[in-house]
């Protein structure tokens, strides 16, 4: 079973943590950030109603 | 020329590049680094989103001291679910089914994780051995069985993402073989065989991101042991 093989397992080794380290760290920290952000207010202006002035 | 089921598994190369590296190295365009601006695309806020909510639900019962962990454990969470989703893709490599890899991956995080407890808190790191109201004559014998227990965890760790991901590949490349046999002689049960393989095929989607979870929640639970 070729998958059981350790073969250049020292390579593999400093390879994939090689990659792990550098490059996916980079893209998890990008998705942080400072503040949560909030929804925006749905609340609206509060309009009096009101006519033309000469009627 | 005889083809084995195990031939897939076999590490490849191309033009003397190995595709295990091509594999590890080459996935990582699908994460785009988030810009500067507030407005995001629909990829970068799915991602976002849950790398956040993973990395929230995961530290949620660890002490403060294991939040340091937070960046690592999530980095492994994408690193090994981009791997084994990719790999179920056709005419792919998945370099999660080769035991080295796994290996490298889970003894150096195991290993930290009970480094940090021996230097912090060793009295309860050694403590761990035994556990509370262990009867007299039982404790030569039950430190001798939670030792093994700890020190076989990187090997179960490894083993079990191997395992899990190889029996996925095995099988549905077994059923895949059956339907294009069966098809020119019973093709209802080809069908049938079909439809199975599509099922399974959904199974393995599942499994390749359950195992990837599996392996970063039983990290953190050894790192919760020991913070």
């Amino acid at each position: 079973m070729p998958q059981l093989n350790p073969a250049p397992w020292f390579t593999i080794l400093v390879f994939s943590w090689m990659i792990f380290l550098a490059i996916i760290p980079t893209k998890v920290m990008g998705h942080t950030s400072p503040n949560d952000s909030s929804p925006l207010s749905t609340e609206k202006h509060k309009t009096e109603s009101w006519d033309w002035p000469w009627q | 020329m005889a083809m084995s089921f195990f031939d897939q598994f076999a590490s490849p190369s191309y033009l003397g590049i190995p595709l295990i590296a091509i594999a590890i190295a080459l996935p990582w365009v699908l994460f785009p680094l988030p810009s500067l601006r507030w407005v995001n695309n629909r990829l970068i806020t799915i991602q976002g989103w849950l790398i956040n909510r993973f990395t929230n639900q995961l530290m949620l019962p660890l002490n403060t001291g294991g939040h340091k962990w937070a960046l690592l454990l999530a980095s492994l969470m994408v690193f090994l679910i981009t791997i084994n989703m990719l790999g179920l893709l056709p005419y792919t490599f998945t370099p999660t089914t080769q035991l080295s890899l796994n290996m490298g991956l889970a003894i150096p995080l195991w290993l930290a994780t009970v480094i940090i407890g021996l230097r912090n808190q060793p009295t309860v790191a050694l403590g761990d051995l035994l556990p509370e109201g262990t009867p007299l004559p039982l404790i030569p014998v039950l430190i001798i069985i939670e030792t093994i227990s700890l020190f076989i965890r990187p090997l179960a760790l490894g083993v079990r993402l191997t395992a899990n991901l190889t029996a996925g590949h095995l099988l549905i490349q077994l059923i895949a073989t059956a339907v294009f046999v069966l098809l020119p002689m019973m093709p209802t049960v080809a069908i049938l065989t079909a439809t199975v393989l599509f099922l399974l095929t959904l199974l393995e989607v599942a499994v390749a991101m359950i195992q990837a979870y599996v392996f970063v929640l039983l990290l953190s639970l050894y790192l919760q042991e020991n913070v």
